[in-house]
């Protein structure tokens, strides 16, 4: 097939959307449903830019994933954390001034929201390492890892927290 | 080539292994297998082309890590490096597999790619693969004519080649059970963490007391495959660990090895540090089997 049916939930709506089965999930958020706050920086994983929460907890690239192969599955970008204000990494990375010129800053904040939902204590070491797949040009890293240690504190999230979605973004479900 | 937008392909998305080998039996050298995508979906993007790609995304029950003490550790073909580094079995009684899943890659690339993928991509710098080289492990494939295993030692035939079948699909990696005093480790050296090796080793230790039953020594980044070191295996066989046996094993990697210069290392550099890192891999695998 070339093309394919798929449900996938973003940001906690559920679609159900036809993709090319060529086209990587970036693709599919930035240029079919419009979530362009997830960034397209080196296209082989080696940045992190275009991370993404997938199944609530672990992180994916989302350049070499297609989205026609990942049917039922729930991605979260950037925006779907700010279901109700910014979530608590969010307001970290501006309290820190862990953000220069931002391009890498969704990824940043989507990888250490994963990592806080996996790890809601971790040391500056394990924050580091779990960085390790997000470049960052500007920061020299030092302010986001007081952001995460910052966000840190807010973590474990409750339920009411956890991401439902911001609304609906023009283009979607069409 | 552009590393944003990949070629045209058919996409094939079966239910069941037994549906996966039928479209294989049928389309065999023109279809490729699609796990994880963090090697094939890259390569597709630079150079690589396969007009029809089968994903596992859909095949039911591979993604399981079962231990078992007396048969070993079934790993089923869609078990991811994440989950790897998740299971506390394998941290336990498989050190060398579990480190090399810690450094492997990153978080990101962890959550997709799969541990059978990084044994059938057949690089010399797998890390996943040289400890399971270490280990002993055996490589389930499966066609409409039925099940065979591969011992991973075999399983590797050249740069980035294997013994799978076009019409075969790795469906379980089984890795050898420990003895009573099995240890084993694992290490990698890069400039960056999230760099590819530009060498890496294992080594696991089968011991009686101060005594070492039998050793399996794996090396990569040093051969177009990853290699055994059977001469050194041999050196350590029925021996007690002492600093002079160590000195000779120190001696005795560089001779087993053959490394290129390349744009992560030299040569030179790599027969250099290669006795080293063996002897402390060979320490840290003795105290881990005590």
């Amino acid at each position: 097939m070339k093309e394919r049916a798929i449900e996938l939930t973003v940001n906690g709506i559920a679609l159900n959307i036809t993709v090319p089965v060529h086209q990587t999930l970036l693709d599919t958020l930035r240029e079919q449903l419009g979530f362009t706050d997830t960034k397209y920086g080196c296209g082989t994983g080696e940045c992190g830019a275009c991370s993404v929460i997938i199944d609530d907890h672990e992180s994916l690239c989302s350049c070499m994933a297609l989205a026609s192969t990942l049917n039922g599955r729930s991605i979260t970008t950037a925006a779907g954390l700010a279901s109700n204000g910014l979530n608590a990494v969010q307001q970290a990375f501006i309290d820190q001034t862990a953000v220069q010129c931002g391009y890498c800053t969704p990824g940043m904040v989507v990888k250490s929201t994963s990592l806080l939902r996996k790890n809601p204590n971790p040391s500056e070491e394990e924050i580091r390492k779990e960085l390790e797949g997000n470049i960052c040009r500007c920061t020299g890293y030092d302010s986001i890892v007081k952001a995460v240690q910052q966000a840190a504190q807010s973590f474990p999230e409750s339920d009411t927290q956890w991401d439902n979605a911001v609304e609906l973004k023009a283009g979607a479900n069409s | 080539m552009s590393s944003r937008i990949l070629p045209n392909f058919d996409l094939l998305v079966p239910n069941s292994t037994s549906e996966a080998v039928n479209l294989l039996a049928h389309y065999q050298e023109r279809a490729a297998i699609l796990a994880g995508g963090t090697d094939l979906i890259v390569a597709m993007k630079m150079n690589y082309e396969s007009e029809i790609l089968i994903s596992v995304s859909e095949l039911d029950g591979l993604d399981y890590i079962d231990f078992d003490p007396s048969s070993g550790l079934h790993i089923g073909a869609k078990a991811t490096v994440s989950q790897i580094l998740d299971n506390a079995e394998v941290k336990q009684y498989y050190p060398a597999l579990w480190q090399a899943a810690n450094v492997f890659a990153t978080p990101q690339i962890r959550t997709a790619a799969t541990l059978a993928g990084n044994v059938l991509r057949g690089s010399p710098a797998g890390d996943c693969s040289c400890a399971l080289l270490a280990l002993g492990a055996r490589i389930v494939l499966q066609s409409t004519e039925g099940k065979r295993e591969v011992a991973i030692e075999d399983f590797w035939t050249g740069y980035n080649q294997n013994a799978r079948q076009s019409n075969e699909l790795a469906i379980e990696i089984i890795v050898d059970a420990p003895q009573s005093a099995t240890g084993s480790a694992f290490h990698r050296m890069t400039r960056v963490n999230e760099d590819l090796a530009k060498l890496n080793g294992s080594v696991r230790l089968d011991m009686d007391g101060k005594i070492c039953k039998s050793a399996r020594i794996a090396m990569g980044c040093v051969g177009p495959t990853t290699l055994r070191l059977p001469k050194t295996e041999k050196l350590l066989q029925n021996e007690e660990i002492t600093p002079e046996l160590l000195a000779h094993v120190t001696d005795m990697v560089p001779t087993e090895i053959s490394p290129i210069d390349d744009k992560r290392s030299t040569a030179e550099y790599r027969l250099m540090v290669s006795g080293v890192v063996i002897k402390r891999l060979i320490e840290q695998a003795a105290t881990a089997a005590n």
